[in-house]
């Protein structure tokens, strides 16, 4: 025979453990999700920064941002594409104020303070495509650029990251072809291919 | 380099990643410099593609979800909305119902104003203006102990050190030569409450201040303009 508890939500002594209970499970609830939506949080903010430690910082603000809004997300299944799209916000952000700060800094740098010139062996270890490419995704609109970096992402499909954009399919390809095709006639004086005769 | 008619159509055929098929594929087995530049396209492509798969899927490192996990700890239970919002609606919905109640009652007190007012037989104070707005002297009286009492807007209205709101009664500004004629208007007013009592009583010589004179107009002259040249 099934029990009947009698629950007083306006009482404190029985309302309490109710609501720790509750508690108990949206961090459950969450936890779960954690483990598997944490490395996308990441490698969105990654994509836009470009910065292992500020990426890392940005993860952990949406992670805890999500947490925090938790109970407002009805739809649960669209948990990776409300992360995402806090993860992208929140890295858009940090992109700007950083640009901002060194902006700041060339401004009030003593020329005591300005780093060596790199020498020509450093130079030439750098990777120069990686920077233009860097510098080219930047000035990305940010529409192409979201769906750009997760569909270089692995494993993520057309109709996932459809789903997790909330647009069609079909815009998620012309999105991806645009992006790319940006992306090439900015670098194309760098990778210096076609020249038209 | 490729010809300038398939630059385009090739740089598209290289962005969607699909293998160049009809007119443009056989253009490509025929010319040298359209397939070199076709392929360098390929590469440039594949070099974006490769660029940006590095960035994306770097390796995550693995102290960001203990240090996340040690957040959410610090951070506590997730904020319950619903309540919250609950609360929120409740302190607006309380605003309301105190905001148009103060209004009811503010309103009520405005009509219940004249309805008294009506009820204890109000007469309009009349005062000079910049004078001693409460004494108004009645018409053939003298200040002196023996004679009626002067008729005093401060018999229907607030002592003067009253505050402004109390004093409901209107002041009207009267011409200084009508005053006392008025003034006399208002005692009958107050004394019999009824208007057509106050020619029956009042002076005639009071009441011929108030009638017009007639219009003087002079004779007008005309004249031709002819004569006035």
């Amino acid at each position: 025979m099934q029990e009947l508890v009698l629950i007083q939500p306006g009482g404190m002594a029985r309302g309490e453990p109710l609501r720790e209970a509750v508690e108990a499970d949206g961090r459950r609830e969450f936890e779960e999700r954690l483990a598997e939506c944490g490395p996308l949080a990441y490698r969105v903010a990654r994509g836009v920064l470009r910065n292992s430690a500020d990426a890392e910082d940005v993860a952990q603000e949406a992670l805890l941002s999500a947490y925090r809004h938790f109970d407002r997300l009805r739809d649960r299944n669209r948990f990776r594409a409300w992360l995402v799209r806090i993860s992208f916000r929140l890295a858009l952000d940090r992109l700007r104020s950083r640009k901002r700060r060194e902006v700041r800094d060339t401004l009030w740098s003593q020329p005591g303070n300005v780093p060596p010139p790199a020498t020509a062996e450093d130079l030439a270890a750098s990777n120069e495509f990686q920077t233009h490419l860097d510098r080219a995704l930047e000035e990305l609109p940010e529409k192409l650029r979201l769906v750009l970096l997760l569909a270089a992402m692995e494993g993520h499909t057309i109709e996932e990251i459809a789903g997790m954009v909330g647009i069609p399919t079909g815009t998620v390809k012309s999105r991806i072809f645009y992006a790319r095709k940006q992306l090439a006639e900015k670098l194309r004086c760098h990778a210096n291919t076609i020249k038209t005769r | 380099m490729p010809c300038k008619h398939y630059k385009d159509t090739l740089i598209e055929a290289a962005a969607s990643g699909v293998e160049p098929e009809g007119e443009l594929r056989a253009h490509l087995e025929a010319c040298d410099s359209c397939r070199a530049g076709f392929a360098e396209e390929q590469n440039l492509f594949a070099s974006i593609d490769a660029g940006l798969h590095a960035t994306v899927n770097a390796k995550v490192p693995v102290s960001l979800l203990p240090r996340v996990r040690a957040r959410l700890d610090e951070a506590g239970a997730p904020r319950n909305s619903w309540v919250t919002n609950r609360l929120v609606l409740a302190s607006a919905a309380v605003v309301v119902v105190v905001f148009f109640a103060a209004r009811a009652v503010q309103h009520t007190n405005v009509r219940h104003q004249p309805v008294e007012m009506a009820g204890k037989t109000y007469v309009p104070s009349l005062a000079p203006p910049l004078q001693n707005q409460n004494t108004i002297v009645g018409p053939r009286v003298e200040r002196n102990s023996n004679s009626p009492r002067p008729f005093t807007s401060a018999e229907n209205s607030p002592s003067v050190g009253a505050p402004a709101r109390k004093n409901t009664e209107p002041e009207v500004l009267v011409p200084r030569d009508q005053e006392v004629l008025l003034a006399a208007y208002a005692e009958q007013w107050n004394l019999h409450k009824r208007a057509p009592l106050i020619a029956q009583d009042s002076n005639a010589t009071i009441l011929a201040q108030l009638r017009i004179a007639p219009i003087q107009i002079d004779e007008l002259g005309v004249k031709l303009l002819a004569e006035e040249k």
